[in-house]
């Protein structure tokens, strides 16, 4: 506490102002816009309604159908994707010979931006896989994005696929900071590889957990460029995340004060989820 | 040393400091569209022009450059954004973020609607005299013109004129429901030998397509083929409920599977100007798709109106209008009307608007013997004819057209929801937000 001095405070007040400017302002007034019937333009005055905006939407089908769809695919992903990274990093710390060149393979879809990304595995899913399905008649193959099942499927294997490689690097960096006399110390005692896994890597790496499923979960309810090229909500809507339905509910359906309300109610659920996560997560780690 | 070091971070903490306050007052004091460079300094002027249609970009981009050599004190900065929703979406950030443009575009009166408060009235002007009867009613109010158009377009169902043949079928004859069923059926018995894939490819991804065209095809008799009295009406009836439903189970079961991730550049280069099908529902837009892929099968297209109870007619409407933003300084809104003049009504223009844009021209005193392609001939023909319907879509709802009605036919045809649901929640939707 003794540092903070006056060039303490020269130091932090740009990132402070920026804060105040970028973030906070702007929370309040979207606040105040969600109390409002507004339709977003500049030169009419916002109509103060109250919480009638809020009221609206605990009765607003799309709304919550949004919210739920983007529930279930936060909890799907979240677990795929941390599987599927820690799986990777296990592979790539391992002894194989390419691990190098894996590493940088499965980290690539993560350079690809979430639009282009979109539309390439929207041409997979309906030519590609329509191909594949007639060709071995795998009826399962075909019709891909047309049904609400497939489109959410659809989205769960583009996310898992983009993420899964940066979720890796995370597991890494944790992987290899675990001394290898633990791991010595437990092959001495006889144990097999699961158990070595089970009782000396998984607690060891539990801080990487807390960061990984933080990123991944905070992820899942933000997405949208993917959700717009891949689906783009269809068909009916049934595929429509909350970050989406926001977007359509402002531009859209010209409504902002609704839109805003729905922002609003989306950060508090964000962050409770978050923060829960964090905090449970916190308390399973072990101080080396 | 290391006090330059200290001074450098401070001076560095202080830029950015002033930065992010700098950001903060541009976006907080932005009612209107002032602020053009130039309007000062007497004669030069600057237009910001924002646009929507993508597909004429470069031929625009042209003709304002010769414009702007022909009037040496106008710079007209162009900026387009494509289709539809994209680009009223974008027009709300540009505005809301203070930076309006000059002028832009609206589709009609619930466009209009939305931003009439920097929509500026058209007085003067050659282009708004020149323009053909009933083109302007969606942007008149109160007597007062707002807009002029960009053009005429039609939709309907393309076909392809080979295929009919082959298979026997005069597209003339298909006047009713029932003439397209038996001919849609014929089609269907033949594939093999037409090498057809389908009769049709109904795009269920594209909820424009019948969200927009094919539900205004069945909703305009109800309201007397006028976009002023559908904007107008309380309630939607879907008189033509019925018809409708047909027509579009008869596209549904008829075309390529899976019709819900089916998009509008399968439809249009994968499908039909391969010709694996033999009708689509769509515009003269179309056409310069068609014709980069398959020249042959552009020039061998036709297009017929959907019958609807009865008639044939053809759906012939504005798709945008161009209006000048009320809230530029007086030089900048003249000069922005001057330009729209001279791209309409000089010869220059009409040249540009007929050859290098294939516009169906909005105007009188065209040559449209000149008009090149096959389809927009055929819909000029229509019009001629006085035998059009109008587009009442432009006058639904906002949100009506894609999020409400194309959203529920996608669930129609999933089969999770019943036609009738769909009529009761789009009516429903109608009356809430009119």
């Amino acid at each position: 506490m003794k540092t903070k001095n006056i060039m303490y405070w020269v130091f932090i007040a740009p990132v402070l102002a920026a804060l105040l400017i970028v973030v906070v302002v702007p929370f309040i007034w979207g606040i105040y816009y969600s109390l409002t019937e507004w339709s977003g333009d500049m030169a009419q005055t916002p109509v103060f309604t109250g919480f009638d905006n809020y009221k609206s939407l605990m009765s607003d089908p799309t709304f919550l159908s949004a919210l739920w769809f983007t529930f279930k695919y936060a909890i799907v992903t979240v677990i795929i994707i941390n599987v599927v990274g820690f799986s990777l990093a296990l592979i790539v710390t391992s002894y194989i010979k390419s691990k190098n060149l894996l590493r940088t393979i499965f980290f690539m879809p993560n350079l690809i931006g979430g639009l282009i990304l979109g539309f390439i595995w929207q041409f997979i899913f309906t030519n590609i896989f329509n191909a594949l399905g007639e060709l071995m008649g795998v009826e399962m193959l075909q019709g891909w994005l047309a049904t609400p099942a497939t489109g959410f499927w659809g989205l769960v294997i583009l996310h898992v696929w983009q993420m899964a490689g940066y979720i890796m690097i995370i597991y890494i960096a944790y992987l290899q900071s675990i001394p290898d006399e633990l791991l010595e110390a437990a092959d001495m005692d006889g144990a097999s590889y699961f158990q070595k896994l089970k009782n000396v890597v998984m607690p060891l790496v539990a801080p990487a957990f807390t960061v990984s499923m933080f990123l991944t979960l905070s992820g899942a309810f933000k997405i949208y460029d993917q959700n717009l090229s891949l689906t783009g909500g269809g068909p009916g809507g049934t595929t429509k995340m909350i970050a989406m339905d926001i977007v359509d509910t402002a531009f859209a359906m010209n409504t902002m004060g609704l839109a805003q309300a729905k922002a609003v109610i989306f950060f508090i659920i964000v962050a409770i989820l978050s923060l829960t996560q964090v905090y449970y997560n916190k308390k399973k780690e072990v101080e080396l | 040393m290391k006090r330059s070091k200290w001074s450098y971070a401070f001076l560095l903490a202080l830029l950015l400091m002033l930065g992010a306050c700098g950001n903060s007052g541009d976006a907080g004091g932005s009612v209107s569209g002032d602020g053009e460079e130039g309007s000062g300094d007497g004669e030069s002027v600057t237009i910001d022009l924002y646009q929507f249609k993508v597909e004429f970009k470069e031929q625009f981009e042209s003709l304002v450059a010769q414009y702007e050599e022909e009037n040496p004190n106008v710079t007209i900065n162009v900026e387009t954004v494509g289709g539809g929703n994209d680009y009223g979406a974008t027009l709300k950030s540009k505005i809301a973020s203070g930076n309006e443009p000059d002028i832009f575009n609206i589709g009609g009166p619930q466009d209009y609607e939305d931003h009439k408060d920097r929509i500026a009235p058209i007085e003067d002007s050659a282009a708004v005299d020149a323009a053909l009867e009933g083109t302007l009613d969606a942007v008149t109010v109160d007597d007062q013109v707002y807009g002029v158009p960009y053009n005429l377009e039609g939709y309907g169902l393309i076909y392809n004129k080979g295929i009919f043949e082959e298979a026997g079928i005069n597209p003339d004859d298909l006047t009713t429901m029932e003439d397209l069923q038996a001919a849609v059926d014929t089609l269907d018995g033949m594939k093999e030998e037409l090498g057809l894939d389908a009769v049709f490819a109904f795009p269920g991804k594209e909820r424009w397509v019948y969200g927009n065209h094919s539900s205004s095809s069945f909703l305009a008799p109800e309201f007397n083929d006028s976009v002023i009295e559908a904007f107008e009406s309380d309630t939607v009836e879907f008189e033509l409920s019925e018809e409708l439903k047909n027509y579009i189970d008869m596209q549904v079961n008829y075309s390529e599977q899976p019709v819900l991730s089916l998009d509008y550049s399968q439809q249009v280069e994968a499908l039909y100007s391969m010709e694996k099908v033999a009708m689509i529902q769509q515009g003269n837009w179309a056409y310069p798709s068609i014709e980069q892929i398959a020249p042959e099968v552009a020039e061998n297209s036709g297009i017929i109106p959907i019958p609807v109870a009865g008639e044939a007619e053809m759906p012939v409407g504005v798709p945008q209008y161009w209006v000048v933003n009320s809230g530029a300084e007086d030089n900048v809104q003249q000069a922005s009307v001057d330009f729209l003049d001279w791209m309409y009504t000089s010869d220059a223009g009409k040249e540009a608007v007929l050859n290098d844009f294939n516009f169906i021209p909005a105007y009188e005193d065209y040559d449209t013997s000149q008009i090149s392609d096959p389809l927009s001939q055929e819909i000029y023909e229509y019009s001629e004819a006085g035998n059009t319907s109008g587009w009442v879509f432009l006058g639904y709802p906002t949100g009506f057209s894609e999020e409400t009605f194309g959203d529920n036919v996608q669930q129609y045809i999933s089969g999770d929801i019943t036609w009738e649901e769909v009529v009761e929640n789009s009516q429903a939707y109608w009356e809430e937000n009119r």
